[in-house]
């Protein structure tokens, strides 16, 4: 997926949304997103009933209960453009399907329109907080609410030294809960949690 | 696998952020590549 990510702009100008799927719970694609720094296209998950939609594009092997690693390319008519597998082993070459995205974009005269920018927090957003500390825990909890987890970092500046000194260098204060959005801080507990909120509402 | 050409079949799904995704809500203005893969932590 981080080859995919660098491309996304790429995509983007061909007018093609990218969307990864699996076999994976919500919760293991936001822990896996999280572990990449966010993944700014949505991963969807094929869960249950499990691989239903692979199977509709002929695509979930059966025996290994997984999703075969294969792309498909549809027009904004909704046809299917180009459908191809590299096995579960193989490895996707991403500047290939970019050009393949960018000939059907170049191919479709009906209308279309740009892929919106991700609507969500930008990559490397961090949340810092603070052990036993109720406005960090209110923070934690919107994190958790709103399935944010995946989208941005969380960082505890009482067990993790280098976490403190980014977050006094990025303010000049160890000051948490704080939410790093684009390297600017905010601080109050209830700004923070509004911010979750409001990038929540325009998701929806 | 089903056949280049035709209709694309739809779904609606949550995604890592728990929204929920349909095909219809997006063919109609963009095209759409679907990355299919077998598990998350696995390469491209």
């Amino acid at each position: 997926m981080p080859e995919t990510e660098a491309l996304l702009s790429r995509f983007g100008a061909a007018n093609t949304q990218v969307l990864g799927i699996s076999i994976d719970s919500v919760f293991c694609h936001a822990n896996w997103a999280a572990s990449l720094g966010g993944v700014s296209f949505p991963l969807l998950s094929d869960f249950h009933p499990k691989g239903a939609v692979a199977a509709s594009y002929g695509l979930y092997l059966e025996k290994a209960g997984i999703t075969d690693r294969a792309t498909v390319i549809i027009d904004a008519g909704g046809t299917v453009r180009h459908i191809s597998s590299v096995t579960p082993a193989g490895g996707r070459d991403i500047a290939e399907l970019a050009a393949l995205c960018e000939k059907v974009d170049q191919e479709y005269s009906g209308p279309k329109e740009a892929v919106p920018s991700p609507a969500t927090f930008p990559r490397g957003s961090t949340l810092y907080v603070k052990s036993s500390c109720g406005h960090s825990l209110k923070a934690m909890n919107a994190l958790a609410n709103f399935h944010l987890g995946g989208a941005i970092i969380l960082k505890n500046v009482t067990d993790d030294p280098a976490a403190k000194a980014e977050l006094v260098k990025l303010g000049g204060k160890d000051q948490a809960p704080c939410l790093v959005v684009d390297g600017k801080p905010l601080y109050e507990a209830d700004d923070i949690v509004k911010a979750m909120t409001d990038s929540v509402a325009y998701l929806k | 696998m089903i056949a280049e050409g035709t209709k694309a079949p739809g779904f609606t799904l949550k995604d890592h952020l728990g929204r929920e995704i349909s095909l219809d809500s997006l063919t109609g203005k963009h095209h759409v590549m679907l990355l299919f893969y077998p598990l998350d932590f696995t390469p491209t």
